[in-house]
């Protein structure tokens, strides 16, 4: 009896914090529902987005939307991570050809993400492979930058080490410079992470190819309010579990490969 | 940050213009609606000489400033509060943690439903995802803050405004600063994303427009303008912050 207690205050004292924390946003959606209970076109009740949610899901297959959009974002970031990381390596490797480049690529860089799909509407059209262009092409400079730099800023000493030990450039990159440059990458991936799903939902939305940004715009456009807000929570659920899910990744990856002190 | 001019670099951009450009001459690369450079060129003078591009380029920039500043102002406050009192920050941190990865775009078609086609609207999309590099980095700056300051403030008997002002605050400086040159990066995309999908008027817009219009040259020109753009603000702001703030604008150059 004591001891089911004891365990119940453990209980109580380890997940309390996390609780606590989401009062704000448990009492505004609580608040929100007693103010405004019903439908409304602007602010529908928390209780209605759930409703449309069961909505969406029988009658608008929103898994398969959701299937759609996270393979377009989750092919694009890997297609952008393994370019990047490649591109960036070969650049980096010539201090001449970083220093060539560099300028160029940081123009690239300058321009924000969602330009690049009217563009890419111009010269591909509107189909999947033009879906993942954009998204690889957003996601790959924060990649492709941090890579380079890290290169550029690996030890002489270790370069010197692979020298001295005759390795092949191939196994030079494979042993010391990928090594090197793994936590720089992971931070250039957890830029690249929130621009791809922004473009991603944008390119949905502005082109209506099936996905969840198609979803919400039309839900907007129809004024079927509750819907446009449940669609807001869903991916706000999804940016979130993304996020979450990278965290614990990078802390598998620091762990196999750890910075250097 | 040399201030030699990297010509090699100027030299491989030249180049590659060049590539194109004969390359598209020559039929050897056929892309339908790729235009070459001396035709962007033409395009961005066109717009230049109409006035066009300054109409566009004005409203993305007070746009951007305004959801910006209202962004680091907000941004600051909170983040402040939330430094200084563990209790908030108790009460408030999980929420902001479920909060901060929602993607900003998805804010769109709320703030579509909520203001129509209309500057409101850009604002909203601006704001809310700008807010949180601020927030968070300044938040971090006053917990960093060495308990000893405090320690000194109390000494010297500073009220509670007052060890907010002379120690809190320029002790969170550097954070701010980082928070602020992050927020004002995404303030852009968010503008052109909310121009593209929502407000009918700007950079962003115009890129769309042009898009619709099948004119690639004056695509072109517009994403050179925005990039351009995005450079120039980028320019301002670090400078202005080694001129207002020499002190912190190393730690920027280097957490950036």
């Amino acid at each position: 009896m004591v001891g089911r207690v004891l365990k119940q205050l453990q209980w109580m004292r380890t997940s309390l914090p996390a609780i606590r924390g989401l009062l704000p946003l448990i009492l505004l959606l609580l608040v929100w529902q007693l103010v405004q209970s019903g439908p409304s076109p602007y602010f529908p009740a928390p209780s209605q987005w759930w409703a449309a949610t069961v909505t969406l899901f029988n009658r608008e297959h929103l898994l398969l939307a959701f299937g759609a959009t996270t393979l377009t974002f989750l092919k694009g970031l890997a297609l952008a991570i393994a370019s990047g990381t490649a591109l960036g390596m070969l650049v980096g490797v010539s201090e001449r050809a970083a220093r060539a480049l560099h300028p160029l690529l940081e123009f690239m860089r300058a321009i924000p993400p969602p330009v690049t799909v009217p563009v890419a509407s111009l010269l591909i059209g509107y189909n999947e492979s033009m879906k993942l262009t954009v998204v690889v092409l957003s996601a790959l400079w924060p990649i492709l930058l941090n890579a380079t730099s890290a290169v550029r800023q690996i030890d002489p000493l270790l370069l010197d080490v692979a020298r001295s030990f005759r390795m092949t450039p191939i196994e030079r990159m494979r042993r010391i410079v990928f090594p090197a440059i793994v936590p720089s990458l992971l931070i250039g991936i957890r830029i690249a992470i929130p621009l791809a799903i922004v473009v991603t939902l944008l390119v949905e939305m502005l082109t209506s190819l099936p996905g969840i940004g198609a979803l919400m715009i039309r839900s907007q456009r129809n004024f079927q309010s509750s819907e446009v807000y449940a669609l807001l929570v869903l991916v706000g659920l999804f940016g979130f579990v993304v996020n979450d899910l990278f965290a614990v990744v990078e802390g598998m990856i620091m762990r196999r490969w750890p910075p250097r002190a | 940050m040399s201030a030699r001019v990297n010509w090699l670099g100027l030299a491989t951009i030249a180049l590659a213009l060049a590539l194109w450009e004969s390359a598209l001459r020559a039929g050897l690369a056929q892309y339908q609606n790729l235009p070459t450079p001396s035709a962007i060129a033409r395009g961005l003078e066109e717009i230049v000489a109409n006035g066009q591009l300054l109409v566009d380029a004005a409203h993305t920039l007070r746009s951007v400033l305004v959801g910006w500043s209202a962004a680091v102002v907000i941004g600051v406050v909170v983040g402040l509060l939330l430094g200084a009192s563990t209790t908030l920050r108790r009460y408030s941190l999980a929420s902001i943690e479920v909060l901060r990865p929602m993607p900003g775009i998805a804010f769109a078609p709320v703030a579509l439903l909520l203001f129509g086609f209309s500057l409101e609207m850009e604002l909203m999309v601006i704001v809310l995802p700008a807010l949180w590099p601020v927030l968070i980095n300044t938040m971090a700056a006053v917990m960093d803050v060495h308990v000893r300051l405090f320690e000194v403030g109390r000494t010297f008997r500073l009220s509670r405004s007052e060890i907010m002002r002379k120690i809190m605050l320029p002790a969170a400086l550097p954070g701010v600063l980082v928070g602020a040159r992050l927020s004002m990066t995404l303030a852009l995309v968010l503008a052109v994303v909310a121009e593209m999908v929502g407000n009918p008027a700007g950079l962003g817009y115009a890129v769309v427009r042009e898009q619709q219009a099948m004119r690639p040259e004056l695509v072109f020109a517009y994403v050179v303008a925005i990039g351009a753009l995005g450079m120039i603000l980028n320019a301002v702001l670090t400078g202005a912050v080694a001129v207002l703030f020499p002190a912190a604008s190393g730690l920027l150059r280097e957490a950036t």
